[in-house]
Formats: structure tokens, C-alpha cells, sequence
């Protein structure tokens, strides 16, 4: 069964989503703002998961947003998002898709629960339906009695996440969140992280175009870097943080000279960074283990002694690099 | 977080068509719009007319036998005179003092022909001046926020990202404005229609004005389109409600004193001079006078929209028969429709086009 023959029991492609077919699919999409190339012969199969869509300001991601949701036409190319052609069911594609708006934005004159209840009426629930619909959304998103308070009160982080419930009041197999932490304190931006990979958990991806790469390394399994237009890497993100060649990352609770000595007097290189975390070159677990003694010995208490990761703003940054040097 | 919070849960239902999208972005803005105290005050006033012009119907159905009163005549008089301005009122009117002199069973069937020309009067009087009036304030009431607080509070985004097209957009939006619109004329209309032909002393009416209620229903369009469309272009040209209120009202008004000016101006030119009295003793000059003897030019039309409207659904009544008169006016209001709609259309995808 693909995703159009899903689409005709909607409800039932949230259960599919695992499926092996990519849910997004592009080939040479090419969008052209008057002489200007915002997306640049992208070609890009996303599938199910937690998907992070990074770049720099400017690097065609909202555009690459509204061409997946319809709402501007490429001018080359092809593409499919759910199994819908994109130059041809673009209203499929939206009734089967969550999109939370990274702007400020909301419906004036009525109160949050009214909003997404609208909402979800606008995605075809019906009227009672769509009311017992939205209080629970709500509730799942974590709006109490605010919900009854109109909109146009609510504070940044409230709208923040009004919007994420509106986005999946329809229970969407796609979800596509632009900056959905932006302007959340840090116990909130947890939990609105918590209630994405919820989501995940449930077999619904998400596409998540944010600036924030912790939430990335947090939350999602793929990562799609895109500078000026162009796509510049696809990858998992185990792939990615996964280093060159193995290495052990070490973190202390204090200074760490005194175990570095230590560890140097053993005859092992070792680099330090500027945040303190030494990474020993190696993959041997006897040297690892003797590390606990030697730290031991010149009393310097380990916080953390973990395989080395790849930072993912160290490979964001690189991307960057290449894809600005590529265009010059 | 609530006791019965249960996480994440699916839903499984089945969705409306598509095509009744549109009646949600409706639904919705007659909702929003309703919670106005002003706008329900508004909507109750706009069903005085309706009264005033039932009375019209009864006195004329019910007291066919008694025509012969003075005070019938004097009612008559105040009538005429009262609707002396519409197309084709004066022959109602004379057809009516005819009738009055005739014996009891020919002053029936003379008033029986005239039953259709005198329920359209009576009609065409209420679309035109209390409805007409009534029309501006409420849609300088209803429209200017409907697209000018979306695009304040970036609201586009939720609406598009649904499956919903522009077109869709605008007609929910245009909806909310012909419901209150609807409520005041087409509404009141029919049902004064219903009351006449219950008043009536046998159905044989519905056979003689059948045609009336068809006439409300295009004449309630006319009124209706073109004033939607022009509202919603300037709710769609500001985020600030109020300038979209400014533009609305400063339309009508200047359209309407541009055309008090220059009607007046034009029948003082036409009028000829008496050896400069005119001007030298001008308040000594019987206004009356005046008026009986010169004719009030009617070429300024064009330059108002209301009179335009107004021109159009008298022909539309059947009472303004001189088609050329009307076809100005007519195709006026349908290229600023075209016009409006161009510009809705334009500035409501243009969120989504960048």
C-alpha cells in the first residue's frame, strides 16, 4: 500500500509511516525568485523520523517549506511529498500535512482553544468533533485554563505552543515545525522536545527546520544541511557524530592539568579543548579503564568518560563553509 | 498538567469535503462579527424600514375600499411626494389618485394592476434609502477587519497551510459580509414580500408578482458583490483596520457629495437666468418654485456609487426602463467588482508568493 492509496483512509497513515517509501521525495527542484535561485536543484528523499532541516539565514528553507506544502510553485523540477505530486495535489499534500508557522502568528478576536478548534474545522473535523479534538491537543500541549483567554494575551511562549497544537489537531502523518523552541524558556523548550519525539514514537515524522542544534542532536535522526539553495548533506545523525577515527571523551569535575600529566606520563596524546573535555585517541578499553586509576591517583573526579562524538555545529559549520566556497 | 491527560492519542473520523472549507472561514467570521454590541444595535435598526414599508403593504391591501377618504387621499399625497424621486413613481402615483374616483369594483381591478408596480416601489424605497444607508454601516462595521487583522497578526499561514485556496479565502470572507448584508435587504424583503401576498385578498398575487422576489434576490446581489468586493480590497490593502474603515466611508461620502455638488451645480448652470435675479435676490426665490420648473439633472450618477446602485436596482424593479440610461452605471459597477477582486486576489497570495 503507498501513501496515496493511504490517503483514502487518512487516519490510518500515521500507522504507515514506517513504511520504506520516502515520505518527501524531490528531483531537481529549482525555485527562482525573479533572477534570484533560492533553491538550487534540490533533490532530497526524507522518510520517516525526526528529520532536522538546518542552514544558515537565507539558505532556502522556508521556501523549501512552502514548495513542500504547496504554497509556492518551483520552477523546475519535481517532487512528492505523501505520495502527492506537488504541482498537482497540493491541497492533498496540505490536508495531510501539520505546519507550525515560525512567525508570531494567530487568529484575532477569539480564545486558544477556539483558534485550534477552528483549525482542525478547517482541516475537515467536524464541529464537535473538532471541539473535544482541540481540548485534548491542548491538553497534550500543555495549555490548562489559559486556553480559554483570548489569543491575542497569550505570551510568546503560549502562542509558541497554540501554534504546535493547531499543527496537529488533524492528527497529521507529516509534521513540518519551523523554529517550534524559539522563544521558549529552557523547561519549556524540554518539553516541547519531549512532546516531538512523543510524536515520533507515535510514527509520525517530522520535519524540523530550526537554528537551535542541540534541539537536532536531541531530537532527530536524520540531518539536511542547506546552503544557498542547494542541498549540502544528508545524513543520520549517528553517521555524523560518529568520529573519524574512535576516540574517548573525557570531562572532569574541576581542573583537568593534573590528569592530563597524568595520562601524558603514559606516553598517550591527548587533545584538550577549550571547555576542558580531553579526548584520548584511542579505542582501547584497558587504557580507558586505567584512566578511572590514573584520575584516581591525582584526585581529579571524572564527570563523564564517553566514545567521541563529531560536534554537529562543527560539521554544520563545515557544510557552510564548503557550500559558500563551492558558490565562489 | 490535567488528571486526565492521557499524552499523545490519534484521531480517526471522517473529514468534510473540500469544498465546504470556506464555511468554516464564514462561520467563523459571522461568530467574531456577531460579538459586536454596535453591530447587533445596527442589525436591529436595519428592521425598522421593514416595518415602516409593512405598513405601505397593508394600508394598500387592506384599505382598497375606503380610497375614497380624504385621509386616504392625503396618505396618497404623502406617499407620492415622498417617493416622488424614484423612476417611475409619478405614474404609480397618478394610476393610485385615478383609481381613488373610480366606482368600488373598477377601483379594484385598476388597483389590481397596479398591485405589482406599487409593491415594487414600495420595495425599490426600502433597498434604496434606509437599506442603502444602513448598508454602508454596516459593512464599514463588519469588513475592514475581516482580511486587515489577518494580515496584522500573520494569520495567512494558518489559513494556507490547510487545504484551502485563496479563492476559498476570500469567499468565506466575502460570506460574513452578505450574511449581515442579507439580513438587512434580501431578508426583510421576501418577507415583506410573504406579508403582502398574506395580506392579499386572494393568491392570485403570487401569479401577478411572481417576479418580485426573483427581483429582491438580483437586486440583493447587485447591492451585495460589488460592495463586498470593494470592502474586502481595502481590508486586504492595510494591517490597520481602521484605515480600511477610512477609505470605506470617505468612498461613499465623497461619491455622494461629488454628486450633491455637481447635480446641483449642473441644474443652476442649466437654469435659465431671469435678467440676474437669480443671483442678485437668490433668497427670494420660490425653492419650490424651482424645482417645479426645472428638472433636477441626472447626469452625475457615475461619479457616485450609491446612486449608481441605486440606478441599477431600479431597473432591476423594473422601474428605470431606459436601458441606456442604466448601462453606464451597470458596467461601471462590474469592472470595479473585476477590479476589487483583482486586487483581493493579489494582495491576498502575496504572503505566500515570497
Amino acid at each position: 500500500m503507498n501513501y496515496r492509496e493511504l490517503a483514502v483512509c487518512y487516519n490510518c497513515l500515521s500507522d504507515f509511516t514506517m513504511a520504506k517509501n520516502p515520505l518527501i521525495h524531490l528531483e531537481h527542484l529549482t525555485k527562482y525568485y525573479g533572477a534570484m535561485r533560492v533553491l538550487d536543484d534540490v533533490s532530497l528523499e526524507i522518510g520517516s523520523g525526526v528529520t532536522g532541516l538546518l542552514g544558515p539565514n537565507g539558505a532556502g528553507k522556508s521556501t523549501l517549506i512552502k514548495v513542500l506544502l504547496g504554497l509556492v510553485r518551483f520552477s523546475n523540477g519535481s517532487g512528492e511529498v505523501l505520495g502527492f505530486s506537488l504541482r498537482r495535489e497540493a491541497r492533498n499534500i496540505r490536508a495531510n500535512v501539520g505546519y507550525m508557522v515560525e512567525d508570531d502568528s494567530y487568529l484575532a478576536g477569539i480564545s486558544g482553544v477556539e483558534m485550534v478548534r477552528f483549525v482542525a474545522r478547517l482541516s475537515g473535523l467536524p464541529s464537535i468533533e473538532g471541539l473535544r479534538r482541540a481540548h485534548e491537543i491542548l491538553d497534550f500541549c500543555g495549555i490548562e485554563q489559559e486556553r480559554y483567554r483570548n489569543v491575542e494575551t497569550y505570551s510568546t511562549g503560549m502562542r509558541q505552543k497554540l501554534k504546535f497544537a493547531q499543527a496537529i489537531v488533524h492528527d497529521p502523518p507529516l509534521l513540518v515545525l519551523d523554529e517550534p523552541t524559539s522563544g521558549l524558556d529552557p523547561e519549556e523548550r524540554e518539553r516541547m522536545l519531549s512532546r516531538i519525539r512523543v510524536l515520533a514514537n507515535h510514527g509520525k515524522a517530522v520535519l524540523l527546520s530550526t537554528h537551535i542544534l542541540p534541539d537536532v542532536q536531541t531530537v532527530c535522526d536524520d540531518v539536511v544541511i542547506i546552503v544557498n539553495g542547494r542541498i549540502r548533506l544528508v545524513e543520520k545523525l549517528e553517521v555524523l557524530s560518529r568520529p573519524a577515527s574512535p576516540a574517548y571523551q573525557v570531562r572532569v569535575i574541576g581542573q583537568p592539568d593534573a590528569l592530563i600529566s597524568r595520562i601524558q606520563q603514559e606516553n598517550i596524546e591527548v587533545t584538550v579543548a577549550e571547555s576542558g573535555v580531553i579526548t584520548l585517541p584511542t579505542s582501547d578499553e584497558t587504557v580507558v579503564k586505567r584512566v578511572w586509576k590514573w584520575a584516581d591517583e591525582v584526585e581529579v573526579g571524572i564527570r563523564s568518560l564517553v566514545p567521541a562524538k563529531n560536534s554537529l555545529e562543527q560539521i554544520f559549520l563545515d557544510a557552510v563553509r564548503e557550500g559558500k566556497s563551492a558558490n565562489t | 498538567m490535567p488528571i486526565h491527560d492521557l499524552g499523545y492519542r490519534g484521531w480517526k473520523g471522517k473529514l468534510s469535503p473540500y469544498a465546504m472549507r470556506w464555511w468554516v472561514i464564514a462561520t467563523n467570521g459571522i461568530k467574531i462579527a456577531w460579538r459586536s454590541f454596535w453591530l447587533r444595535r445596527m442589525l436591529l435598526l436595519a428592521w425598522a424600514p421593514a416595518l415602516t414599508m409593512g405598513l405601505g403593504f397593508f394600508l394598500y391591501e387592506q384599505y382598497r375600499d375606503v380610497f375614497e377618504d380624504p385621509q386616504t387621499a392625503m396618505l396618497l399625497d404623502g406617499f407620492g411626494r415622498a417617493v416622488s424621486i424614484l423612476p417611475n413613481a409619478d405614474s404609480v402615483v397618478d394610476g393610485m389618485q385615478e383609481a381613488r374616483r373610480l366606482p368600488l369594483l373598477e377601483r379594484q381591478a385598476a388597483l389590481a394592476d397596479l398591485r405589482h408596480d406599487v409593491w415594487a416601489l414600495l420595495l425599490l424605497t426600502f433597498f434604496r434609502y434606509p437599506q442603502g444607508v444602513l448598508m454602508v454601516l454596516i459593512v464599514g462595521l463588519i469588513a475592514p477587519p475581516l482580511i486587515s487583522s489577518d494580515l496584522r497578526t500573520r494569520a495567512f499561514l494558518f489559513y494556507f497551510s490547510r487545504p484551502i485556496t485563496h479563492g476559498e479565502y476570500i469567499l468565506g470572507k466575502a460570506a460574513v459580509v452578505w450574511c449581515y448584508l442579507m439580513m438587512i435587504t434580501m431578508v426583510p424583503s421576501l418577507v415583506l414580500y410573504v406579508f403582502g401576498v398574506l395580506l392579499s385578498p386572494d393568491l392570485s398575487v403570487v401569479y401577478d408578482t411572481w417576479d418580485l422576489p426573483i427581483r429582491i434576490i438580483i437586486a440583493s446581489a447587485i447591492l451585495l458583490i460589488p460592495t463586498t468586493a470593494l470592502a474586502l480590497m481595502f481590508s486586504s490593502l492595510t494591517s490597520e483596520s481602521r484605515f480600511a474603515g477610512y477609505a470605506w466611508f470617505s468612498v461613499w461620502a465623497l461619491g455622494w457629495v461629488a454628486y450633491l455638488i455637481l447635480t446641483v451645480a449642473t441644474t443652476n448652470i442649466d437654469r435659465p437666468m431671469r435678467s440676474g435675479r437669480f443671483a442678485v435676490e437668490s433668497h427670494s426665490i420660490d425653492i419650490q418654485e424651482i424645482v417645479e420648473e426645472q428638472p433636477i439633472v441626472e447626469g452625475w450618477t457615475e461619479v457616485s456609487l450609491i446612486h449608481m446602485l441605486w440606478k441599477v436596482e431600479g431597473y432591476v424593479f423594473g422601474l428605470e426602463e431606459d436601458v441606456s440610461d442604466v448601462l453606464p452605471s451597470a458596467v461601471i459597477l462590474l469592472l470595479l467588482t473585476f477590479f476589487a477582486i483583482y486586487v483581493l486576489q493579489r494582495r491576498v497570495s502575496a504572503p505566500t508568493r515570497v
